[in-house]
């Protein structure tokens, strides 16, 4: 199995990037948005100016033709005073002139050039009116001639070209400032769709990078997916395995303890058979020194007296004091191994009849002991394995009764309650109590509290914790000195054998 | 009783304390056979399969089995015996070892024990159990080794 990597998504870098094209994607945006309003407004202005343009042009030839109409009715007058039309159009046309020039005056009154040339022209205008005036007057006094020699001698002509030119040059004026407006607004468009290249090209650059980073981030996001979905895997798969590992060690260690007792016991059997041996041994030879001090007195010395009699008996004693103390101990282990390697076999024990039991093979020993054992309220159910949940009960109750306070009738309870997914018992008694120091300790294989005044090997507590480690559960102790004690056992309410035990 | 006092006995055991507490005991129960001891499978194996007096080429025997020997595993040999052919194949195998393990009591019988005796620590049994062993060799039969052949 490879190492797992672990490999994030790079969330933590994505946002920041895609603001830093976000934002100068909406700039650009603001400066094309901007861009088109400032050549509409532009072009606005443009289009006011050309249409000013035009109106100046069309109110410079009304004022021409309306001059040229005067001029025109002037001179038909003089050729024909009797045609009152002439003289009609004279004065309407006259009379239209200073509306006309007052017309041109104030669309051009933004324009100095055209001011300085309209004042020229109405200088011109003004001479040329009085002019014609004059001759009109003549020409209604009936004085022909004299009109006639006004005209000729008239400068008229000359102020007619000038107010021409002087028309001409104001059209050209417009023209001009119409050409130079024209120049400014090709200017602007060009600007404007300068900036609407600039900004759709940025945009595009902008769209791709966007696109190529979502699509690198989505595939990072693929890949930390898988690299997830793979590690959870692996997690499941190293779980197994550590699973594996320790029901390897545990079992490991339960054939070690069953392989070291049992080669610990061959040598034990030839300790105790030679023992045994010796014993017989020792009793020939002491028959024999009880026959010689009965026969020959002389020949038996103190020494050998003692030896035969007290020596030899008092080792032998000893001896097989001892092995069979290590016998217990042994079988203590192999039993412990064995209680490892027992199948559980879980199934539902009503607990009041399992204490009730126990209660019918202790009877005479807590009859001895002038002590009770009784179930408070009721017991919850408990699916588990049956013989490892007599063995913690049994051993239990047997060392409240064991351990009681002398002259004190000892009263053992059993009670229990039902916590979540667990159901805890306790056992309490009024019995001599351990030491708070012990309480670690008297859960340990040959380990003992208190005055070692009654038998046993301190084998009891230890198996029963084994046991209730193995049913999935949990053990310890409240007590004083002289106080009694409380065990409190807490089990899983169903015992779930995990994988295949042993 | 010509026949009894034919049978040898084969003990292979590798404690040499335990094959002389057997030894005395078995003499204590007043069995004067002849015992051969093995402290190893691979040269018991060969006594019994090709020794000239050895049990397949010669006389009835029984043997006394310890399991747990230093070459090898006792109910290997076990399963030499028993899976052979020829007489050496009924020859009684009594398993005299440390092991009370009920499952590998159970193997035992399996595998074609005769009997099985725990070697307990507790001597007064342990000299029990095999002058009881005496007795039943007082008792079993033996093949008829012409019949065999």
């Amino acid at each position: 199995m490879s190492t797992p990597r672990f490999l994030l998504p790079p969330e933590g870098k994505i946002a920041p990037r895609l603001t830093a094209l976000l934002v100068p994607g909406f700039l650009a945006l603001l400066a094309a948005g901007g861009g088109a309003a400032w050549v509409t407004r532009q072009n606005q202005i443009h289009t006011r100016a050309v249409v000013h343009t035009y109106e100046v042009e069309k109110a410079v030839l009304e004022v021409r033709r309306v001059i040229e109409e005067v001029e025109a009715t002037r001179r038909g007058a003089l050729l024909a005073p009797a045609t009152a039309a002439y003289r009609e159009g004279y004065h309407r046309a006259a009379a239209e002139l200073p509306q006309r020039l007052a017309t041109l005056a104030r669309l051009t009154a933004d324009n100095p050039r055209q001011r300085d040339n309209l004042a020229r022209l109405q200088l011109q205008l003004g001479t040329l009116a009085q002019r014609r005036a004059e001759t009109m007057a003549l020409v209604e006094r009936g004085d022909q001639r004299g009109a006639f020699a006004g005209f000729r001698a008239d400068t008229e002509a000359t102020s007619m070209r000038a107010v021409r030119f002087l028309m001409n040059h104001m059209a050209a004026e417009e023209r001009r400032l119409l050409a130079i407006r024209d120049r400014e607004l090709r200017v602007t468009e060009r600007a404007f769709y300068a900036v609407l290249v600039l900004a759709a090209v940025l945009l595009l650059a902008l769209a791709v990078i966007a696109l190529l980073t979502v699509l690198a981030y989505t595939r990072d996001l693929a890949r930390s997916r898988d690299a997830t979905q793979a590690l959870a895997d692996s997690l499941e798969e190293m779980v197994a395995e550590r699973t594996e590992d320790l029901t390897r060690a545990n079992e490991e260690i339960q054939r070690f303890a069953y392989i070291v007792s049992h080669d610990l016991r061959s040598p034990l059997v030839n300790v105790m058979g030679f023992t045994a041996e010796l014993e017989a041994a020792t009793g020939q030879l002491g028959a024999l020194v009880d026959k010689v001090e009965a026969e020959a007195p002389q020949l038996l010395s103190e020494d050998a007296k003692l030896s035969a009699r007290e020596d030899l008996p008092e080792a032998i004693g000893f001896i097989r004091a001892s092995t069979q103390k290590m016998d217990r101990l042994i079988n203590a282990i192999l039993q412990l191994s064995r209680q490892g390697r027992r199948q559980l076999a879980p199934e539902r024990i009503d607990l009041a009849q399992l204490v009730g039991q126990i209660r019918d093979t202790l009877t005479h020993r807590l009859a001895d002991a002038d002590a009770t054992l009784e179930v408070a309220g009721a017991l919850p159910e408990v699916i588990s394995d049956r013989f490892s949940l007599d063995q913690v009960f049994s051993n239990l109750i047997e060392n409240a009764v064991k351990y009681l306070r002398p002259g004190v009738p000892g009263r053992i309870t059993v009670s229990g309650r039902r916590e979540a997914q667990r159901v805890i018992y306790a056992i309490a008694d009024n019995g001599r109590g351990i030491d708070p120091r012990d309480h670690a300790r008297v859960f340990d294989l040959f380990r003992r509290s208190g005055a070692q005044d009654k038998p046993g090997e301190g084998i009891g507590l230890a198996t029963v914790r084994a046991l209730v480690f193995r049913l999935g559960g949990a053990i310890n102790v409240e007590s004083n000195l002289g106080q009694g004690a409380v065990f409190t056992l807490s089990l899983p309410s169903t015992l779930e054998l995990q994988g295949k035990s042993e | 009783m010509n026949a009894h006092q034919s049978v040898g006995i084969v003990m292979i055991e590798d404690d040499e304390g335990h094959a002389r507490l057997i030894e005395k005991n078995i003499r204590r129960a007043g069995i004067l056979n002849e015992i051969r001891h093995f402290t190893d499978g691979t040269s018991a194996l060969d006594y019994i399969f090709n020794d000239p007096v050895g049990p397949a080429l010669s006389g009835p025997a029984l043997i006394l089995l310890d399991l747990n020997l230093p070459d090898m595993s006792g109910t290997d040999i076990l399963t030499r015996i028993k899976n052979s052919d020829g007489p050496v194949k009924r020859t009684p195998v009594v398993v005299l070892t440390t092991t009370d393990d009920a499952r590998e009591i159970q193997r035992c019988y399996d595998l074609g024990a005769n009997v099985y005796i725990t070697k307990p620590v507790n001597y007064e049994s342990f000299a029990q159990a095999i002058r009881q062993l005496g007795l039943f060799l007082s008792v079993i039969q033996v093949p008829d080794l012409d019949g065999a052949n």
